[in-house]
């Protein structure tokens, strides 16, 4: 991707614009046989009627339909506008991962979608994307998702239906919805980020005074609501500033992963992070019960388990709110507490949403006693739309179901079947008319009357808001690949037979918000990928004098059972997507698997090692599960990771993992029960030896101090004496010499980086049988180290990808000459030339090199318009490794070229800094002193790894750096 | 000193013998017994590869970090134990050792086989077999050379140089047996045969001359190559950075290896095969007694090693080397390190003992734990080394799969395969020059 995003070209055009078309009724009856039939047939008058008014209404449907028998098929003969052959297209939308929207812009080629990136226009992504953002490529091509509406069989199985079906079945309910006044009828729902959605949702509770709507989130974040609710008297949301913080305290929080916004709290925290280049250090303190990124990050991390944690609240509220000296607490919480004080008005405490309503309440109170509202944090209007508790939304749900109260279910989103309480199916059986859309088959879809195919985001019009508010119009990137209906279509089908397209419902919302010209304020919207003015303002709420005095419940003394949502599949729905399956989670590096993780002292209390499988029984449920030690977690905590083991799935997700949510749901989970059982699982970690190995530490290789030995001496950790050599001549720099220079102290080790370098480079999945056989294929791998004791280690983080080094190993020892230095300095690998002897993997100090050692890419399950056109698609038997993105400086070189000019700093982002949040990566010429790369790898910090070897990488790091309290031993 | 053939054969009784076991109208029961069992190996390697070509590498037990296995070990374990024919039959001939005669038919034998098991790993091993050529440095439309500084190009060179001398050696040397058998064969077939084989030498002082020049030619290239062969094989690993490899002993280091291997595998041979084809008189005593003493010669230059190697780790001063060697003596692989040096080292001291070296059974049996033990080291030096590299992220392990053992135990059934037909078909003693050999006894008797 080249510099600056063409955002003045044409954008996507509705195709749905034909319901007036003269002859769309004499095309409705030839594509609907039943309507002339019945047409025929007086007595059937009444359903004819419906029958036409529902076909109206897909007329834009119809009009998307590429197998339209009225459609007229002719090759490109002329290439479509705005489309060159070649060259990329850009178009903004928002990934939705979070329930909010984070900005991204999907690049396409010849009209396909090849890769997402991040919106620099979007508050939410400031250009950086997710895991998630950048996975849903895979999603979006699933060829799973292919499976159409189908309705209950005999004996269980379900038989397909057509649409025409599904249309006079809501067309007859809707009847019945309109006599009853909607008595019945519900529509549960996930948050609602989108202001379409909504409006269509209160339009239709208007319509049917007696329907009920429902929010459930299988991984909510109910208890962040409550905590506001207890604070301010509403559901207030609330946005963190850690860059205006000098002290930030991190409570079990997920500031730098998961939370709303995450990518640009990421590039706020890493602004502070860096004393080399950025702003002043901020001191980052984590108090947790297992490892998350911002713990991995902060400066001190203490283990706590919920009893703990609890005393660290009743001390920080005794302490801050109330000036005290906490009686009881760890010896670390004095100075903790005198830090936050002493940066008052420049403090921030993060409480994560597994935390307790009351917690939340107490770290808004503490907040608001430190003087961070308005400075490092935000009180601002709700950004969803009328949230409720969804629990007990969920629960009311259920009992109304299992007493028969509930006549007709649309499940929009969600799926409740796998997710929620076991009693839903019981209850979703009693129900007359049910209807989930599903993006592919699912648990849900499988127990509904009507399961409908849900449209990908990238295939519908749609909006949603960003975690502050501001709010996105997402277009469709492509027609429908197989097929579906948008939520906003169903909704409109069960609001009047002559609905609206999404289009024009989505117009219709953001009329009345733009001012002067709407046509133009519509471009502009789409084509910035953000509508301006729309943040939400900020609240006038003040702190409810009983917030400070809230003190969370206190908790069992027993082992806890901590469920927290996978970082890659969430609450399971991309269980399907082979990229965020096989993506090593950032501390355990487990793919395609969920074992339970345990503390490195209760698995020596059980005597269980990784992989035992162990029998977990809490609360009348039992479920067994290997487990995986867990250096850093509480010592009375045990941590379930959910959304694994779906039991209806795509290919790509079947049998992996295992379903914790009975345990969840199963209520408080008293005393909790783990019995060895003696069996043995398989578990794939790309972490291939045992972690805990004394001799693996970091050593020279993450290279990290603290901030005040940096002050005494910037330079402290730059090697005493040069490395000697016999080998005096280096070649002289060319004058376009690439190099890159990543910031340890800015990697979070979000991941963000490997997907995108999986998805802009055509990577290949292996699966988890060859992980375990130690082939994963990933270019770009975020290594992951330990130091001190396995019950509290120090965690370090170093993406590791081709340091193409200037004397490169690798080079010399292939037979063919496969692998070669370019004149720009890039060791380049020939895929065609290669013989595969894997000397070159042999001999890389790095092991950045990657095998085929089967046809790795042809066994994906993925079609092949999915790929990147501009990345060669690796055979089997040959070597391949990080090219620098060679195609992205390819295209930079033919546009610089052409201009007759070199290439500009930053005209070249490689995919892995395009992703980065918290932007650690640098990439440019070197040889350039003006280009951020070499300005980055001037700074004192600088090191390049294993340069012994004589390499010369020319990637290098800066070590990282840790701001540690004085007052606080260890 | 023990006389090297028994005082009481004459040239003719000699030939007489030799002659008679390839010209037997049948085989004999044993042969058949090991025939069976080495050909359905043979069988089993043509379906691994089989399977290889149509699968990939992928079948093996490679992995990353591991990226090379049992192909290569396999490789140099046969390349080794190939030496030892080459540095008895080439060696000790152009030293005129009078014992070399008796045995440097079955060694140059066991050299050509042993070269041809070794070399077919190589060209399995690669990720692309069908493009194995490109190493040759040919004219191409592609116009590329090899690239002239990987180890791996010189290694090609290397074996493809030696094993195409091991096979114009051991062919060369059997030219006038060939005539002999041609002479003394009965039956058509046979007489065509050995006809064709001896390329018309009738034993003229012209062909003789000629003869003995060409052989002493082939000799003075084939002594030094051993070292040089085995030479570039230690470059193979030494030539790369790779922890554990990167050491300038190893091509000595690697010579040592190769010859003991080799002196093993000679020994493991010749005391069946005495027996078996009642060759008592002609391999004896003596010949038990300087293999046994060159074994443990060899031992104890592999014991150097080391012993070197041990101290290098250290001496390095690179932390990695000293995580590696005390993995190596500890780690998942250390059972690997102990039996090397247990079956290379210390088993052969017992060679010390002339009484003991005497023993047929056990120096059969110290010959068969340096074969073995030879594997183990090369074992530690592929695997081992690869699974402990620089950067503690990129450890591995390594497991060899079913086809990794498929085709170790298909290139055994090969290699027996083809000594079991040379021993059916070739005068198993270099009858012509034995002959001299007994001639000159008679003289100095």
């Amino acid at each position: 991707m080249s510099g600056a995003i063409p955002f003045t070209r044409r954008q996507w055009r509705s195709l749905d614009e034909i319901a007036g078309d003269a002859d769309f009724l004499a095309r409705a009856a030839q594509e609907f046989p039943a309507l002339a039939e019945g047409l025929a047939r007086p007595e059937s008058r009444r359903r004819v009627l419906k029958l036409m008014a529902a076909s109206l209404a897909l007329a834009g449907l119809g009009g998307c339909d590429p197998g339209s028998p009225a459609g007229k098929l002719v090759p490109a003969v002329v290439a479509p506008p705005d489309i060159v052959a070649a060259l990329p297209n850009f178009y903004a939308g928002a990934d939705l991962a979070t329930g909010y929207a984070d900005g991204i812009i999907v690049e396409q080629v010849m009209g396909r979608p090849i890769k997402v990136e991040g919106n620099p226009n979007h508050p939410a992504s400031l250009g950086a994307t997710s895991i998630h953002g950048q996975a849903t490529i895979l999603d979006f091509y699933d060829p799973d998702r292919a499976a159409g509406i189908s309705r209950p069989g005999p004996a269980g199985t379900r038989q397909p239906a057509d649409l025409q079906d599904l249309l006079l079945a809501l067309s007859l309910e809707r009847a019945r919805f309109a006599d009853r006044h909607g008595a019945g009828l519900r529509i549960l729902t996930g948050s609602v980020a989108s202001p379409t959605l909504a409006t269509q949702l209160d339009a239709l509770l208007r319509q049917y005074p007696q329907a009920q709507w429902h929010q459930w989130d299988a991984i909510s974040r109910d208890r962040a609501r409550a905590g506001a609710m207890l604070a301010y008297g509403r559901a207030v949301e609330t946005v963190p500033h850690p860059d205006a913080a000098d002290v930030i305290l991190a409570i079990d929080s997920d500031l730098l992963g998961g939370a709303p916004g995450h990518l640009r709290l990421a590039r706020e925290f890493a602004s502070r992070r860096n004393p080399a280049r950025t702003r002043a250090m901020s001191r980052v303190y984590a108090v947790e019960p297992t490892p998350t990124l911002i713990g991995t990050a902060a400066d001190h991390r203490f283990v706590a388990g919920p009893a703990a944690l609890h005393a660290v609240m009743a001390g920080l509220a005794a302490g801050i709110l109330r000036n005290e000296t906490p009686s009881d607490g760890p010896p670390w919480l004095g100075p903790v507490i005198a830090d936050l004080r002493a940066a008052h008005g420049r403090a921030l405490v993060h409480v994560g949403p597994d935390q307790p309503a009351e917690t939340h309440a107490l770290a808004h109170a503490l907040n608001e006693a430190l003087g961070g509202r308005g400075s490092t944090v935000t009180v601002i209007e709700p950004v969803l739309h009328d949230a409720v508790e969804q629990a007990a939304s969920l629960r009311t749900l259920v009992e109304d179901m299992q007493a028969g109260r509930v006549d007709a279910l649309i499940i929009l989103d969600g799926n409740p079947v796998f997710a929620g309480p076991a009693d839903f199916a019981h209850g979703l059986a009693r129900v007359r008319f049910s209807l989930a859309m599903t993006p592919m088959p699912d648990e849900t879809g499988q127990a509904v009357t009507w399961s409908v195919p849900r449209t990908h985001p990238f295939e519908t019009w749609s909006d949603a808001r960003a975690f502050d508010g501001t709010a996105t119009i997402i277009q469709p990137q492509a027609l429908p690949l197989y097929g579906g209906l948008s939520p906003h279509e169903i909704l409109a089908l069960l609001a009047g037979p002559q609905p609206a397209s999404p289009r024009d419902l989505v117009r219709q919302t953001w009329q009345p918000a733009m001012s002067g010209d709407f046509e133009q304020a519509w471009h502009d919207a789409l084509a910035g990928g953000v509508v301006p003015n729309t943040a939400a303002a900020r609240a006038a709420d003040t702190l409810r004098p009983q917030a400070a005095q809230v003190m969370p419940p206190t908790p069992p003394a027993a082992v806890a059972l901590l469920f927290r949502p996978d970082p890659n599949l969430l609450d399971g729905r991309y269980a399907n997507n082979a990229w965020l399956q096989e993506l090593p989670r950032p501390l355990t590096k487990l793919v395609w698997d969920n074992p339970l993780l345990i503390p490195p002292a209760l698995a020596a209390q059980h005597q269980l090692v990784n992989g035992d499988v162990a029998r977990l029984s809490a609360a009348g449920v039992h479920v067994e599960a290997p487990v995986w030690i867990a250096p850093g977690q509480a010592a009375e905590c045990v941590v379930a990771l959910l959304g694994y083991g779906r039991r209806i799935v795509g290919t790509v997700g079947a049998g992996t993992g295992f379903d914790f949510f009975p345990l969840r749901d199963a209520g408080p989970p008293g005393t909790l029960i783990i019995e060895k059982t003696g069996r043995h699982a398989a578990l794939a970690s790309t972490d291939h030896h045992n972690v805990l190995a004394a001799d693996a530490g970091p050593r020279d290789i993450v290279r990290h101090g603290a901030l005040a030995d940096y002050l005494k001496d910037p330079r402290f950790l730059q090697e005493r004496q040069p490395v000697e050599t016999l080998y005096q001549s280096r070649p002289k720099l060319s004058a376009q010499a690439w190099g890159m220079s990543i910031d340890l102290n800015s990697c979070i080790g979000c991941n963000a980086c490997v997907v995108a370098c999986m998805a802009e480079n055509n990577v290949p999945v292996v699966g988890k049988q060859q992980v375990l056989a130690e082939r994963e294929m990933h270019w770009l791998r975020i290594d992951r180290y330990y130091e001190g004791p396995a019950e509290a280690p120090d965690s370090f983080f170093q993406p590791m990808l081709c340091m193409h080094c200037e004397e490169a190993p690798c080079e010399t020892v292939c037979p063919v000459g496969a692998t070669v230095h370019d004149h720009e300095g890039l060791n380049v690998q020939i895929y065609n030339r290669c013989i595969g002897t894997r000397f070159c993997s042999n001999n890389c100090p790095y092991k950045v090199r990657r095998f085929n050692f089967f046809a790795f890419a042809g066994e994906e399950h993925r079609p092949p318009i999915s790929r990147n056109p501009d990345v060669t698609v690796r055979a089997r038997g040959v070597m391949e490794k990080c090219t620098f993105c060679l195609q992205r400086i390819a295209e930079a070189r033919i546009a610089a070229d052409r201009d007759n000019r070199p290439i500009r700093d930053g005209e070249v982002v490689t995919a892995c800094q395009a992703a980065c949040p918290t932007r650690a990566f640098a990439f440019g010429n070197i040889n350039d002193s003006a280009s951020e790369v070499a300005k980055r790898k001037q700074s004192p910090l600088d090191y390049g790894l294993l340069t012994e070897e004589a390499t010369h990488p020319r990637v290098s790091y800066e070590a990282r750096i840790r701001n540690r309290n004085p007052g606080i031993a260890g | 000193m023990q006389p090297v053939v028994d005082p009481q054969e004459t040239a003719g009784s000699m030939t007489d013998r030799v002659c008679a076991i390839a010209l037997r109208e049948r085989a004999f029961l044993w042969w058949w017994l090991l025939m069976i069992p080495s050909a359905a190996l043979s069988g089993l390697l043509v379906a691994a590869v089989f399977w290889l070509f149509y699968a990939g590498v992928g079948i093996w037990g490679i992995d990353w970090p591991v990226m090379w296995g049992l192909a290569i070990l396999n490789y140099v374990w046969w390349i080794g134990i190939a030496s030892g024919g080459t540095f008895i039959s080439a060696m000790f001939f152009l030293v005129r050792v009078e014992w070399r005669t008796s045995i440097n038919r079955i060694a140059e034998s066991m050299t050509l086989f042993a070269a041809a098991c070794a070399g077919i790993y190589p060209i399995l091993h690669l990720g692309r077999p069908w493009f194995f050529y490109w190493l040759f440095p040919y004219p191409n439309t592609m116009t590329l050379w090899p690239q002239f500084r990987s180890p791996l190009f010189w290694d090609f060179c290397a074996i493809f140089a030696y094993v195409l001398s091991s096979i114009l050696f051991w062919y060369l040397g059997a030219m006038p047996d060939m005539a002999s058998m041609r002479d003394r064969a009965t039956r058509r077939g046979q007489q065509i045969f050995y006809g064709v084989l001896a390329m018309g030498f009738r034993g003229t002082a012209r062909e003789w001359r000629d003869f003995r020049a060409a052989y002493a030619v082939l000799a003075a290239i084939m002594a030094p190559m051993v070292c040089s062969v085995h030479s570039i094989v230690g470059l193979d690993f030494a030539g790369a950075q790779t922890t554990g490899w990167h050491s300038t002993e190893f091509p000595p280091f690697f010579v040592f290896g190769a010859v003991l291997s080799g002196f093993g595998m000679v020994l493991f041979l010749i005391l069946p095969l005495r027996r078996l084809l009642r060759l008592e008189s002609f391999i004896t005593a003596r010949h038990m007694e300087v293999l046994a003493r060159l074994l443990l010669t060899s031992s104890l230059c592999l014991a150097y090693a080391y012993i070197m190697d041990a101290f290098n780790a250290f001496y390095t001063g690179d932390v990695s080397e000293r995580i590696f060697f005390h993995d190596r003596i500890s780690g998942v692989y250390a059972g690997v390190y102990w039996w090397t040096l247990f079956l290379n080292i210390v088993v052969p001291q017992l060679l010390w003992w002339r009484r003991l070296r005497l023993n047929q059974p056990l120096v059969w049996l110290v010959g068969l734990a340096v074969i073995v033990g030879m594997w183990l080291e090369r074992y530690g030096i592929v695997v081992v080394s690869l699974h402990r590299t620089k950067l503690p992220s990129a450890w591995g392990n390594y497991a060899a799969s079913f086809w990794d053992w498929a085709t170790l135990a298909g290139t055994v059934g090969l290699f027996f395969t083809g000594m079991l037909l040379v021993v059916r078909l070739v005068p198993i003693l270099s009858m012509f020059e034995m002959r001299e050999l007994l001639a000159n006894a008679r003289r100095q008797g």
